[in-house]
């Protein structure tokens, strides 16, 4: 079977990188004792795969990966044995089983949730938020391999809102179509002509879709 | 580190090269409540955290300290440039990785000296940690800067700026030395008085009680202590039995990489060969095993403890170890379902070992390294290298047959009494290498072709060898050697490494330097000189100009002969190994003549006088036929 994994990247931790992180877990893995599954070669490693990859210098809230095991158990045998194997700085919190056949999380992986904590906050910000969500069309600039493209969007923001010093961000996060948190900032206050402040992001929830509607990653 | 610099950190962190390493956070970093303790311990690595990260020692005393219920330690190391400039405009001081507590909040700090070229760091750090540079400008508020590791044996050209100098097993002293300090402070000392009470332990160098006169031509006049608390000899501690000695169990696991990212096993301390080059081969004497049992037991609480995918063993000779073949064999079957893979030292792969290679791939084929050290017979018994062509023929052969196909090679040049011959050897044997690789049949070695790598570093001589008298090469006698070598090692399937000769010139000053080498230090640092180890930052000009403004030359320091009547800086030190059997080893060098391993029986080093050899009466080796020296480890 499989277990959903979620765990926090704290900020201390925010400058580690994918790979890193991943040979973090890997080997928090290893020392925890679980009957892990391992890949064929000459250099075995455990099977592991995370719904999304966090930029470098970015927290994650509520990351999630999936960890496929020998054998059955429940989340909170998992989760007891992972728990002291894992840094304080890199605590999981919730551990659900699901059946091999269960579609990955990086396959359901709809949007996230991102919070900018802004140094400070520009007047005429808020009024700027709502001035920007009007515009029928949002066109940016998008970093892809093959250099810049020009875009729309304003599809990819599902939610947008100022709240004492916050900035709440929902935007499409899957195969298609990718918005990430930084070109959106800059495209806001571009549209806004205002300074944009220093402000450390966080990811603080990932979500998949069904029938319409977003619901929490892990439990998709 | 107050609530501002915190924030001013947070935001040069965004902007720095490789920004992981300066956050701390692992698995296993241990956090203490400051409040907590009685005495804070900041444990100084004069290099960047991939290097330090990577050492031995700083994990071995990171652990010990933080055993003890009233101490804690805290790691920290010298910033890149970008970071270190960084942390200076921004007022950042240098900060520990597990509370980010700037340098000068700790009790005591503690450099662990492991290659001259990092001195410069040390007033790096020292300066960026709000830490008066000179000892004498530090008032009894100030935190005592102490240094030990393998470098501390010739203390003086630190002495301006360091406080105490452990000497020997940094273990065996680190206790005592904590609590006299917890104490003195308790009790209110002053700094003079804690120093004097540290002078009082065995193995504690406090250079502050030491005068020292010069003669006219700038050798050494004398050497005395000018307190009562100090001794005229300073003894080396030893740690007597390796098995009982406290070792990591648990060690801080990185997330960036490092250069050594995986746990180390230290299976004895030591070694007995006897090179004549080699400093630790001296320093370190007696050889001290650990028990099978107690190294297995220490594997599985490491494995358990780090969840690393790769163990290796550590000393200076592995393939000495009495049981090797054992240890191995013994952690491969272990660590088979773990998916550990053990790394072996050097190439003396006894038959079991080599059968359960090729059963389990277990054992990582990286590249081969061998250190015949010199190019000819003669040269490798003035040195006292044990090993002959033959061996390390039938090492690489070996080696090729289990499918291995890249060898490095390491060589020295300037070792005294070295000839055109000699340089020329170092290309036959080259050659050789090769040619016994197309010996092998086709089927059973590597497709690839064979690849070998000859390097070449400059010899430099290092106290408590018994070439601490000799004069280095010139930079122009190097340089010349190099073309000859680049000409002799122009072969098919070989290339040819040099080191900096500019580095080295530096590293002979420093290594055997006197109390005036640290104003040269001082001045290369006023200069801008920092990271000297690095290729990058490294500032040959000026460091010349830091002599200039000393009045020293580099030429009295590394290219002079030193003759037997002259008082050394370090020979205060008793390191164990006696000046005179230095001297008689030095003698037998230019008769090229060679001295056994002495595990076939005890040569009489100095050490046999002191108890703690335990091969004096019982050598292991005692009528056994004379095996060749390992090639590499
Ligand atoms: S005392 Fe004798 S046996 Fe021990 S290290 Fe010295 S020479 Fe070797």
């Amino acid at each position: 079977m499989k277990m959903i994994v979620v765990f926090e990247k704290t900020p201390r931790l925010r400058h580690i990188g994918h790979l890193d992180l991943m040979r973090a877990m890997q080997r928090a893995l290893r020392r925890s004792g679980l009957p892990l599954k391992y890949s064929q070669g000459f250099n075995p490693h455990i099977l592991l795969t995370f719904a999304a990859p966090l930029s470098v210098g970015m927290p994650g809230k509520r990351e999630i990966m999936e960890v496929p095991i020998e054998g059955e158990m429940t989340g909170e045998a998992f989760l007891e044995k992972l728990r002291p194997a894992l840094p304080p700085e890199l605590p999981c919190l919730w551990a659900r089983p699901v059946d091999d056949r269960h579609s990955a999380p990086m396959a359901q992986l709809a949007a996230a949730l991102y919070e900018a904590e802004l140094d400070e906050t520009p007047s005429g910000l808020s009024d700027a938020v709502t001035a920007f969500l009007a515009q029928e069309e949002i066109p940016a600039l998008r970093k892809t391999k093959t250099g810049l493209k020009p875009c729309d969007i304003r599809p990819m923001i599902y939610d947008l809102s100022l709240n004492s010093g916050k900035l709440r961000m929902c935007l499409a996060l899957c195969e298609k179509a990718t918005c990430k948190p930084d070109l959106l900032l800059s495209s806001l206050f571009e549209f806004a002509k205002l300074p944009r402040p220093h402000a450390i992001v966080t990811r603080t929830q990932m979500f998949g879709k069904k029938d319409g509607a977003f619901y929490p990653l892990e439990e998709m | 580190m107050n609530e501002q610099e915190n924030k001013r950190l947070e935001e040069l962190l965004e902007t720095v090269q490789k920004p992981a390493r300066y956050i701390g956070g692992e698995m296993n970093a241990v956090r203490k409540d400051w409040n907590g303790v009685r005495c804070t311990f900041g444990f100084c690595f004069a290099d960047t955290y991939e290097i330090g990260m990577s050492h031995l020692g700083m994990k071995i005393l990171y652990y010990l300290i933080n055993q003890r219920p009233d101490a804690l330690c805290e790691r920290l190391f010298m910033p890149d440039a970008d970071m270190a400039d960084k942390m200076r405009d921004a007022g950042v001081p240098l900060f520990s990785l597990e509370s980010r507590a700037a340098l000068n909040e700790f009790d005591i700090i503690g450099f662990t000296l492991q290659y001259e070229m990092s001195y410069t760091n040390i007033l790096e750090m020292l300066d960026l940690g709000r830490v008066p540079i000179r000892r004498e400008d530090r008032s009894d508020q100030d935190t005592i800067v102490v240094a030990g590791g393998p470098c501390a044996f010739n203390p003086e050209p630190l002495a301006p700026f360091i406080d105490a100098f452990m000497i020997g097993d940094g273990e065996d002293v680190m206790h005592e030395l904590i609590d006299v300090i917890r104490n003195g402070r308790e009790a209110g000392l002053s700094r003079m008085d804690i120093l004097k009470n540290l002078a009082k332990l065995e193995g504690v160098y406090v250079p502050a009680l030491y005068d020292v006169e010069y003669n006219e031509d700038g050798t050494l006049k004398s050497f005395s202590p000018n307190d009562p608390a100090a001794p005229a000899k300073v003894k080396k501690r030893v740690v007597k039995d390796l098995s009982g000695a406290v070792y990591p169990e648990a060690i801080p696991v990185p997330y960036t990489e490092i250069v050594h990212d995986r746990m180390v096993l230290e299976i004895m301390r030591g070694c007995t060969r006897g090179c004549r080059f080699c400093q630790a081969g001296m320093l370190y004497r007696p050889v001290r095993e650990r028990s099978m049992e107690r190294l297995l037991e220490l594997a599985d609480k490491l494995q358990a403890s780090t969840g690393y995918e790769e163990m290796s063993l550590s000393s200076l000779s592995s393939g000495d170890f009495t049981c090797l073949p054992q240890l191995i064999q013994a952690l491969m079957d272990r660590y088979k379902d773990k998916r550990v893979s053990v790394s072996l030292p050097s190439m003396r792969i006894d038959n079991i070992v080599k059968q359960s290679l090729e059963e389990t791939q277990q054992v990582k084929k990286s590249g081969l390294t061998l250190a015949p050290e010199a190019g000819t017979q003669r040269l490798r018994d003035v040195i006292n290298k044990g090993v002959t062509e033959e061996d390390l023929i039938r090492s690489v052969t070996d080696a090729f047959e289990c499918g291995w196909s890249t060898v490095k090679l390491y060589f020295m040049m300037g070792l005294p009494t070295e000839t055109d011959e000699d340089l020329q050897g170092i290309g036959d044997l080259a050659k050789k290498v090769v040619d016994a690789f197309y010996r092998v049949p086709k089927e059973k070695r590597a497709k690839m072709g064979v690849k070998v790598t000859a390097s070449a570093s400059v010899f430099v001589p290092k106290p408590f060898t018994p070439f601490q008298w000799a004069a280095q090469d010139t930079i122009d006698m190097v340089h010349e050697k190099q073309a000859k070598l680049r000409q002799y090692l122009k072969l098919k399937n070989v290339n040819f490494n040099w080191h900096e000769s500019e580095l080295s010139m530096l590293e002979a000053c420093v290594s055997r330097g006197d109390r005036r080498m640290g104003e040269v230090i001082y001045a290369a640092w006023k200069r801008g000189c920092r990271l000297d180890s690095w290729n990058e930052h490294f500032k040959f000009d000026q460091w010349m100009g830091a002599f200039q403004d000393c009045g020293l030359s580099p030429a009295f320091y590394a290219y002079r002969e030193r003759p037997y009547d002259e008082l050394l800086p370090w020979a205060f030190v008793d390191a164990g190994v006696s000046m005179d059997y230095l001297k008689k080893e030095n003698e037998k060098a230019k008769r090229v003549e060679t001295t056994r391993d002495c595990r076939h029986g005890c040569n009489g080093c100095g050490l046999n006088t002191w108890g703690v050899c335990d091969w004096v009466k019982n050598p292991p080796l005692k009528d056994k036929p004379q095996t060749a020296a390992p090639l590499a480890d």
